[in-house]
């Protein structure tokens, strides 16, 4: 869907018509469907949207960590060409740290805290390189070193708790870039983080993945970290893509009104005083089921007569500023290019 | 927000000096020994106009919120210092006058499903405040404070679970003006929300300041929320107030060194701006209030730090500007570029 294949490097993730499928007492949810998107080496990709739009289960789903007994995965993830879905257990695990890592958004409850740091990032070593206690304690310093923790000797001793936010999430990070990952998944990696320490670990992140062509994958919700640092943008909502675009494009002409309607409810720092915000109406809880409509329907201010009784598709629009790339849109009435500029 | 009064000196309504909360860190099991203090707030200064907003800005550890506590006295013994509100020495009050004196300032708190008793209606959370303050609740007292916050009134029989977050916020924001308060501290009254809500609880506080002449305290780690509320801005950092300026001077021209890294770390969703600004990344994380740095207790972090005098001697707030201070030794000299980061490899500017 993204890009002219054959122009640059093949797609080391391909996500294509992705569905999750959860199956609770009450009956099934459909919490994720018609996901595609694709990531090529060194590309930096952006699944943005609020709490309830499927980004964190379409990440899960690519690690391969939801539970089988309880969800249905369908559609196809390939990753370097070969199909993941339907994969058993050890080989998603092999993948799992070795090829494609993951960094969480709250260090503390993904990290063990009875066990001391140094244990925990050995322990990756030991299992996907086959490295020696020893020889897995030295690489360790060496990590904590490149993600700016100093002093790594002595820090491997220490238990989670010993360490602040900031340093914590270093460590997962740490952990994620011990087998040296072509493939990244930061969920919401600097949400739990002030903002300086936020802005500490997102210039590691930017030091750490370009130029080695690690392939990131960034989950937020947060337009302004998406813009710094992301080439590609897909907005979620409700457990749909709703808009796919180059950043440049997606902020500077957002087509989608959802998209259009998250910038301008975001108090800037450098916009002008007073200037008002205009919010989007109701809330995520609003949504309408995708089956016959749009389930932004209710909280748009575009809505047509289509908008309530058929499902917009996903389909490719009108010429971009950057070659390689295409912008897709689900809308029925999507904002004017002159109106949103 | 309503700035446009002429501020006479006397139209203070909220004056704080010298405010200090220490908490005592106890130790041992029978004897609990005092083994120090964590110096949450410590020696603040603040005037609040009436019918302005003050936002107070800063990180975790701050003392942001212990500030706004201890203004109220909700929970938070003061060690020092007085707050004076309307003329009134809050900090002498007790029992009975206290009790009275809160029904004129109110809060409104961050997460609205922990501050609402998930077994009461709504009418019940609405009327409650009047009950305990002895006012009479008439008929229509529910159906008119949701209608205010933009709640319909049929919603007065339900329960906080039926309710998004921005809704129950709403809640919140009911029940803290339900007595006709003048001043509400909204403590990060919309952090936990989502994005495309943010907005909506943000424009219905600037509504109701308008309508019902409020004065806002507004506490929260998000710059630019506070900037885009508040007329005058207060930067905190370890329990004291770093920079206080108009809310557009601020973002014009900081002077403390800490006030412009946060500014410069706090990301704006637009990929020009982000290319092409200058990132200022601190070393290391914030120090325990427990133990803080003497001297200047931003020293550790500065990027401006100066031999000796930033380690012994503790900068004041001064005004260097009409209606702007700052809290450091050498604001001038840095604004000036006379003195130079000290470690120009922290200084990253991207594109």
């Amino acid at each position: 869907m993204t890009g002219t294949p054959g122009q640059r490097h093949a797609p080391l993730l391909e996500v294509d018509d992705l569905a999750v499928v959860f199956h609770g007492a009450r009956g099934d949810v459909e919490a994720v469907s018609e996901v595609s998107f694709s990531v090529r080496p060194g590309e930096h990709v952006a699944l943005v949207g609020e709490s309830g739009s499927g980004k964190s289960v379409t990440s899960l789903a690519v690690m391969g960590l939801l539970p089988a007994r309880s969800t249905t995965v369908r559609g196809s993830i390939r990753y370097d060409g070969d199909e993941l879905l339907g994969l058993g257990d050890k080989e998603r695990r092999d993948l799992r740290g070795a090829e494609m890592a993951m960094i969480f958004q709250d260090p503390m409850t993904s990290l063990n805290p009875v066990v001391p740091i140094g244990v925990q990032i050995g322990e990756v070593l030991q299992r996907h390189k086959g490295l020696s206690r020893a020889e897995a304690r030295e690489v360790s310093v060496d990590l904590l070193t490149r993600v700016g923790i100093a002093d790594g000797k002595r820090r491997l001793k220490e238990y989670p708790h010993q360490l602040s936010g900031g340093m914590r999430q270093r460590v997962l990070i740490a952990i994620a870039l011990a087998c040296e990952p072509r493939l990244l998944i930061a969920d919401e990696p600097t949400t739990a983080l002030d903002v300086t320490i936020q802005a500490q670990i997102l210039e590691l992140l930017r030091e750490l993945v370009s130029g080695t062509g690690t392939a990131l994958v960034m989950i937020t919700h947060d337009l302004g970290v998406v813009a710094g640092l992301c080439d590609e943008v897909h907005v979620m909502y409700s457990g749909r893509v709703v808009e796919s675009a180059p950043r440049r494009s997606l902020f500077g002409e957002p087509r989608h009104p959802y998209t259009g309607g998250l910038l301008g409810s975001i108090p800037r720092l450098d916009a002008a005083r007073g200037e008002p915000l205009t919010p989007i109406p109701g809330s995520p809880n609003d949504a309408l089921p995708w089956t016959h409509s749009c389930a932004f329907a209710p909280r748009c201010g575009n809505r047509v007569d289509e908008c309530t009784t058929q499902t917009p598709l996903l389909k490719g629009v009108g010429r971009e500023t950057q070659p390689g790339y295409e912008r897709a849109l689900r809308c029925f009435n999507p904002i004017d290019v002159r109106e949103a500029s | 927000m309503s700035a446009e009064r002429s501020a006479e000196p006397d139209d203070v309504l909220l004056r704080v000096r010298g405010l200090k909360v220490h908490f005592p860190i106890k130790q041992g099991i029978l004897l609990q020994r005092t083994v120090g203090h964590v110096r949450a707030v410590d020696g603040v200064d603040l005037d609040v106009r009436r019918g302005q907003t003050l936002g107070l800005v800063g990180e975790s550890g701050s003392g942001k919120s212990t500030l706004g506590r201890g203004i109220l006295r909700l929970g938070v013994p003061l060690t020092a210092g007085t707050v004076e509100y309307d003329g009134v020495d809050v900090a002498s009050l007790r029992g009975e006058q206290l009790r009275h004196q809160r029904s004129s300032m109110q809060m409104v708190f961050q997460d609205p499903m922990a501050s609402l008793n998930p077994r009461q209606s709504v009418e019940t959370l609405i009327t409650e405040p009047l009950r305990a303050h002895g006012k009479p609740v008439e008929a229509d007292t529910v159906g008119r404070l949701l209608e205010l916050v933009g709640l319909p009134r049929g919603a007065a029989l339900r329960y906080p679970h039926e309710f998004s977050g921005g809704q129950r916020q709403r809640l919140g924001i009911a029940r803290a003006v339900a007595l006709e308060p003048a001043l509400v501290i909204a403590d990060e009254p919309v952090s936990a929300l989502d994005v495309s809500v943010q907005a909506q609880v943000l424009n219905l506080l600037e509504e109701l300041q308008e309508r019902l002449g409020l004065t806002y305290v507004v506490i929260a780690h998000d710059l630019a929320v506070v900037r885009h509320v508040s007329d005058v801005v207060a930067v905190m950092y370890l329990g004291g107030i770093v920079e206080q300026a108009d809310s557009d001077d601020l973002y014009r021209s900081p002077l403390h060194p800490y006030t412009r890294a946060l500014m410069s770390a706090v990301p704006v969703p637009d990929p020009d701006v982000e290319d092409h600004r200058e990132r200022i990344l601190l070393r290391g994380d914030i120090p325990s209030p427990a133990d803080p740095p003497t001297g200047c207790r931003f020293h550790t972090r500065c990027p401006y730090r100066q031999a000796t005098r930033c380690d012994d001697e503790r900068p004041a707030l001064r005004e260097l500007r009409p209606g702007h201070s700052a809290a450091c030794h050498y604001a001038e000299q840095i604004e000036s570029g006379e003195i130079q980061p000290a470690d120009a490899a922290e200084m990253v500017g991207t594109g």
